[in-house]
């Protein structure tokens, strides 16, 4: 008896289907997949998991793009399907592995929910309405509109050519870039929000201001590590995650663990410190202090290259950050911050892991100074086992040729801000802005790509209600996500799997280039997102180039009295033709940036391998059945700074602009909680990304869906069991979740894994499975840069 | 037929004749119990046609069910009958001669009730008779006891044909036979458990024993309620003296029963070895063990037979039904508790409980499938009954 | 002709999951809960916050333990469980009645079935996938983030896993049974 269990008829088999009732109707059709009906479709798999054959295959190099973080593998390709994913040895940032993300990458790719087709709404936004249309009658949508919604053209004729009206955010990713330059560049807005303010700025922030790099943690060599509110066990981040957890439990690597909750990371710890949300900065001054009380500080290094040791001393000492001051704050004992500190400075290679993560808390910015200067004064700087500067890997630029609007206006959401982002704004007060009419002209466009701000910023209501206020929505996307659902012209891209992707260079210590190449023909109508660009750039450019000439005084200057032919010469030269850096193929662009900086070989060792970095062939060597060596060790880029390296411990300017120019403790920053009440954090599992992988058949067996972390003890009290609905309510909406009693987490905290609970319910799974963070999380940012806290939320909990 | 008629010696019968019985209230009764059997087992089977193994509550965890647990009921039975009817033919205890042939049937009719269910437990049943032959696994307690009940069906058979025949020397022959080979298929069958290293509370020499020791007492409780049905309450004498000893025979075997027990319980608990110690003390708390087990199964019958001094027929088979029910659950715990303890007992996913017992409850089709076959029991019976003399005692 | 083992460095483990994903990848393991190949263990650590017993919760990564004196095996009527030339405890699909004993027997869970097919399936060592290939990798190691597995020919002397055998104390799971396993734990 063979049973053949497709993907479809799994679905139904298994998951409360969503869709029901008339509303749907005409969307599902759409959205449904095409093997609804027929058995076999070429190019997608019969069955959601595929056994790898014995016989030929191609062996396809990519890069992952199931989260951020680049890991290179090959696709292997059977019969034009990709039946298996491994890990490419040869990429020394990956070190030869692929997570289960990574290799549930399939499941993205084949996911029954994709989008397949260019739709644009007939309905009203949210309700799901939409007409599948040919590309170039979508493209035609964005520029004239339909009765439903108004187009681009429209929208710039009645602002007057301001392309400031435009707003458009944008996700992470090798084609973010392409997107940049379409819209920021070509199209000419400057109002741009990305992930960025809604992730990991402050702590680039403060990093590159203190020590002029983010740096990269030697792993491999340090030990000893204190690890704060970064989980390298489950938010997998590499080369960091593989070498630390080979060398943790008494194998070299000393690992003290900072986070409320009891992590899979602090599993792995020597010692974990429970401390309290948002007063690591207490710990790492009460740190501070001990060094500078005790004098255990690198006194040569700091002699050399710390500017402005003797005030940020005097500071300390001063404030009289003691541990014991510190241990009331933080929930961590003074004799344990002695110990540590003491450690820390006795050990050859110490580590305050810099720890890549959202921003938490409203001092995040002068945390991250505190631990750059704690850093510094081990002196384990630029150097084998230390923090590496390094070197990366360089790769040409492109010219811009970035046509001039006279009537765009400046970004407006920097009020308030210390050091607002030009590039990247602030998310919370672009959207808050807007919504409350605050801003000095009208925003009437948002252009999307591979972003879900419905559940990624914080306080869906309101952005919600920001898409709502639109004139038009764009999406290019390759899942009908929440977001997606409140758009007017959806676009369908090609995974990264269907796709070549723009050359990258990783790495600091080890510096590498990678390569993305399509590993299958883009499926369904999907396109790839430098094609989309090029496509909806040649569609606009006249249109808005006539709207320019219409309004731009300057370009009436300049262009009065040409000839037809030098109107277009000068359309081209100053750049208003839209299509131009497009012109070339992705694989024609990357093969030139190769074949110009590395030579012909190295573009058929990037072909081959997918990884090139000079003399890889030499270099690169298997040490053991699992491991390779990338470089010599004499090769490795552990120092490249001398006497150039600074760690700035005053800078003065910034408080011109309000921020401290040292770090320093004030009250406010307490962790309170009122009685009866729960501070909320977020965070991730390994087995799961952000709402983009809550659709994902494998990782949904990994993960069901998302509980609610409460303290076992408390939940007692509640009468809450396992599996318990719940209500979590904040003042600003309430989630329904199921409870998991736990003694990981205090009493006075909730955890909640963030990305779940999705509205969309065109994506089966993810479809009302859990609850979506973003709805309860106060919309607050922190002062330096404008970027949203996650962790500064306290809820009501109670059983339904 | 009349060649069949030569082999073995058969009442006259018609079809329609088969078909028409004494319409009084108890056969009524037994005529829709067995028909509702019936159809529920006809149903179960459907529900498993179409669903496969997923009609039923089974488990990575819990493989084995209710199903499996008719299927020991069943054949337990059929070595029970096989014991008692063998007291006459074989042994030559004349107060048991006149049992033989009823008992015998019985235990050809129980045993192929027990085919029945497990046709539906296992998944692929005539790959089985294939590869049982082709592929045999001499190391398995499964091959052995399969491959053993299918010779001893045949010397049952055979037996129960010289029985007819009024052969008894032929019949003693193969009923010695039968009945050896019954008793090792029936010790395999405990083997299957008993073999199993990873179960600990299973592992060791007890459930081979015990089978026998439990087969011969549920012969004895089903020949109470096949003469009590036979013959109304109104037990002829020379059964009735039969029936009086085995009931000795009874209280005996349940003494023994309730001496191993006790004495498998301390032992599992006492020194508090993990897997074992723990796993008898739950069973020990659980209503299916107290209740059933040893309530049903042995205190009520043995205090009965005590109190009475083996002189009360017509309670023996009332208390025999009680007694039965006994046995059903010490079939159906035995399987369970086998499997009680889950043999991976850290978590396997962040978001679960930490393992603790494993829980078991079979589905509507096991159900339907598992008690159904006791009407394929009563079916089959019945029509033996019609078919056969079973009350000859002359020789 | 080879023996197949396999190492593990265990005290790596993070409970990522790479292993169960490329297992059901690679070898077209069906979805569900109950069919995996191959897990990781975890504890809920001891104590009350925030004085939790850190070795408590340690991982357990787990799957077939290949043993040489597999339950398995023995208990299988029809030889649907057999070992193959390389030692690995294999099911033939065609053999196997679904009688659920080796389910039984198998002392560490690792045995499931398979509804497609309707038969008792488990850990091939990638046998049938990428060995058949001539790699020398199984898709649990090759793909592990932070390199827990060895894998190789426990009877060849020169092979990295009898190196690590010699070199590094190691223990099996449920020795006491008699099982000998081929999946050795280094300490």
């Amino acid at each position: 008896m063979k049973v053949e269990i497709s993907r479809r008829r799994f679905l139904q088999g298994s998951v409360a289907m969503s869709i029901v009732g008339a509303s749907a109707v005409s969307a599902t059709n759409i959205f449904a997949s095409e093997h609804d009906s027929k058995k076999h479709v070429v190019g997608i798999p019969d069955t959601i998991t595929t056994k790898t054959s014995t016989g030929k295959a191609e062996e396809v190099p990519f890069l992952c793009a199931i989260c951020v973080n680049k890991c290179a593998g090959f696709a292997r390709v059977e019969d034009g399907i990709i039946t298996k994913l491994d890990p490419n040895p040869y990429f020394p940032k990956s070190r030869n592995m692929l997570c289960a993300r990574g290799n549930a990458g399939i499941q993205t790719l084949y996911d029954p929910d994709r989008l397949k087709y260019p739709l644009v709404r007939i309905g009203e936004r949210g309700d799901g309405k939409y007409k599948r249309v040919s590309w170039e009658e979508a493209y035609n949508a964005i520029l004239n509109g339909t009765d439903k919604f108004k187009g681009i053209l429209q929208i710039l004729d009645e602002e007057k050519d301001n392309r400031s009206t435009i707003g458009y955010c944008n996700g992470e990713g090798l084609s973010k870039e392409g997107f940049e330059v379409l819209m920021g560049e070509k199209i000419g807005t400057p109002n741009y929000v990305d992930e960025i303010s809604i992730c990991l700025e402050t702590v680039l922030g403060g990093f590159f201001s203190t020590w002029g790099t983010y740096g990269e943690a030697d792993l491999n060599n340090a030990d000893y590590l204190v690890i704060a509110g970064a989980n390298r066990a489950e938010a997998i981040i590499t080369p960091d995650t593989l070498d630390l957890f080979k060398r943790s439990k008494g194998r070299g690597l000393k690992t003290i663990v900072l986070d409320p909750r009891f992590t899979n990371t602090a599993i792995k710890a020597d010692r974990w410190l429970a401390v309290n949300p948002g007063t690591d900065l207490a710990f790492v001054l009460a740190m501070t202090y001990v060094v500078f009380k005790e004098e255990l500080y690198n006194k040569e290094f700091a002699k050399k290259h710390m500017e402005g040791i003797e005030e940020y001393k005097q500071h300390i000492l001063s404030h009289n950050y003691t541990p014991e001051w510190a241990e009331k704050l933080t929930n961590i004992s003074a004799k344990n911050i002695y110990k540590t500190a003491r450690e820390f400075m006795a050990a050859r290679s110490p580590i305050y892991y810099q720890g890549r993560r959202s921003v938490f808390s409203n001092n995040d910015f002068q945390l991250r100074r505190a631990m750059a200067i704690f850093q510094g004064l081990s002196g384990n700087m630029d150097k084998k086992g230390g923090i590496i500067y390094g070197e990366k890997l360089p790769l040409p630029k492109e010219d811009i040729n970035a046509p001039i609007y006279g009537q765009a206006l400046s970004r407006f959401d920097g009020k308030g801000i210390a050091i607002p982002s030009q590039k990247t704004g602030s998310w919370i007060q672009f959207r808050n802005m807007i919504l409350e009419g605050t801003t000095p002209y009208p925003v009437r466009a948002m252009f999307m790509r591979k972003h879900n701000p419905m559940a990624g910023v914080p306080n869906t209501k309101k952005t919600e209600a920001f898409l709502k206020k639109m004139d038009l929505n764009v999406m290019i996307d390759i899942l009908p996500s929440d977001t997606t659902m409140f758009c007017d012209v959806i676009l369908p891209e090609a995974s990264y799997l269907e796709r070549t992707s723009p050359v990258a260079s990783y790495g600091a210590l080890e510096p590498a280039i990678v390569l993305r190449k399509a590993a299958v023909k883009p499926l369904y109508e999907t396109k790839v997102p430098e094609q989309i660009y090029k496509e909806l750039a040649e569609k606009l450019s006249k249109p808005l180039w006539e709207n320019t000439l219409k309004y731009d005084e300057d370009v009436q200057d300049d262009t009065e009295g040409m000839s037809k032919k030098e109107l277009a010469e000068y359309y081209k030269e100053n750049g208003y033709d839209l299509a131009e850096p497009w012109e070339k193929s992705v694989t024609e662009q990357n093969e030139e940036k190769i074949v110009s900086t590395y030579g012909e070989k190295a573009w058929e060792i990037l072909n081959e391998r997918g990884v090139y970095y000079p003399h890889i062939e030499e270099y690169h060597k298997q040490i053991n059945i699992n491991e390779s060596e990338y470089y010599p060790e004499n090769k490795k880029k552990y120092t490249t700074q001398g006497d150039k390296l600074k760690v700035k411990c005053n800078l003065t300017n910034l408080t011109k602009k309000g921020v401290d120019a040292m770090p320093t403790w004030s009250d406010d920053m307490q962790f309170k909680v009122p009685e009866g009440q729960f501070r909320l954090v977020t965070g991730r599992h390994a087995q799961f990304t952000q709402s983009g992988t809550t659709n994902n058949l494998m990782l949904r067996d990994l993960v069901p869906t998302n509980y609610l972390w409460i303290n076992s003890r408390i939940a007692e009290e509640k009468n809450i069991a396992f599996g318990d609905t719940v209500e979590v309510k904040s003042s600003v909406g309430e989630v329904t979740i199921k409870a998991y009693p736990t003694e990981k987490i205090a009493p006075n905290q909730i955890f909640m894994l963030h990305g779940f609970g999705g509205s969309s319910a065109e994506m089966e799974i993810a479809h009302g499975n859990g609850a979506n963070d973003a709805i309860i999380i106060e919309d607050k940012i922190e002062p330096v840069y404008g970027a949203a806290v996650m962790h500064d939320t306290n809820v009501e909990v109670r059983k339904v | 037929m009349n060649f069949i008629k030569k082999i073995i010696p058969m009442k006259d019968f018609t079809l329609r004749s088969l078909m028409q019985f004494e319409k009084t209230p108890l056969n009524m009764l037994m005529f829709v119990i067995t028909i509702a059997l019936l159809v529920a087992f006809g149903w179960g089977v459907v529900e498993y046609l179409v669903h496969s193994h997923h009609a039923y509550n089974i488990t990575r965890q819990h493989p084995w069910g209710l199903l499996i647990a008719m299927y020991i009921f069943f054949v337990v039975s059929s070595t029970g009958l096989c014991i008692v009817g063998s007291l006459g033919d074989v042994f030559g205890f004349k107060d048991y001669m006149a049992m033989s042939k009823r008992a015998i049937l019985g235990s050809i009719v129980t045993i192929l009730a027990g085919f029945a269910v497990i046709a539906f437990e296992i998944g692929h049943p005539v790959r089985m008779l294939i590869y049982n032959v082709l592929s045999p696994g001499l190391t398995s307690a499964i091959w052995w006891m399969g491959t053993l009940y299918g010779i001893y069906l045949t010397f049952m058979i055979i037996e129960f044909i010289f029985l007819m025949r009024n052969d008894m020397k032929n019949a003693r022959i193969f009923g010695l036979t039968g009945l050896l080979v019954g008793l090792a298929a029936h010790s395999n069958l405990g083997g299957v458990f008993g073999f199993l290293n990873a179960r600990i509370i299973s592992n060791g020499v007890f459930y081979p024993t015990y089978f026998i020791l439990t087969a011969f007492i549920t012969g004895i409780y089903l020949t109470y309620l096949m003469y009590g049905f036979r013959y109304k309450m109104q037990i002829p004498d020379d059964i009735k003296k039969g029936l009086l000893g085995l009931a000795k025979i009874q209280a005996l075997l349940l003494g023994i029963l309730m001496f191993f027990e006790t004495w498998k319980l301390m032992t599992a608990v006492y020194g508090g070895m993990p897997g074992r110690a723990d796993t008898a003390e739950h069973i020990f708390h659980s209503a299916g063990f107290l209740y059933g087990e040893v309530l049903c199964g042995m205190v009520i019958p043995f205090v009965v037979m005590l109190a009475t001094k083996w002189q009360s027929i017509k309670l023996y088979v009332f208390t025999s039904f009680i007694g039965m029910i006994g046995i059903f659950f010490m079939r159906y715990d035995l399987v369970h508790d086998t499997q009680v303890k889950p043999l991976q007992m850290m978590k396997i996913t962040e978001y679960q409980l930490p393992p603790t017992w494993i829980e078991y409850f079979p589905s509507a089709a096991e159900i339907a499938i598992g008690f159904g076959a006791i009407g394929i029991f009563f079916m089959l019976y019945y029509f033996g009954q019609k078919m056969f003399e079973l009350d000859a005692t002359e020789h | 002709m080879a023996r197949y083992g396999m190492a593990l460095d265990y005290k790596n483990c993070i409970n990522c999951k790479a292993c169960e994903v490329a297992c059901k990848e690679e070898n077209g393991v069906e979805l569900g809960a109950e069919k995996h190949r191959i897990w990781v263990g975890g504890n809920n650590p001891e104590g009350q916050w925030p004085l939790l017993d850190i070795a408590s919760a340690a991982f357990l990564p787990s799957q077939c333990q290949q043993c040489d004196e597999a339950p398995c095996e023995e208990v299988c009527p029809t030889h649907a469980t057999y070992y193959d030339e390389n030692g690995v405890v294999r099911v033939d699909a065609d053999k196997c009645i679904l009688c659920s004993y080796c389910m039984n027997a198998c002392p560490y869970d690792a045995r499931y079935v398979d509804d497609r097919t309707m038969t008792v399936d488990k850990c091939t060592f990638c046998s049938d996938t990428r060995l058949a290939r001539g790699e020398t990798t199984t898709a649990c190691q090759n793909t592990c983030p932070t390199k827990v597995r060895t894998f190789g020919d426990l009877d060849d002397p020169n092979s990295e896993i009898s190196e690590l055998l010699r070199t590094r104390e190691h223990f099996s799971l449920k020795s006491h049974l008699g099982t000998n396993p081929k999946l050795f734990y280094l300490t």
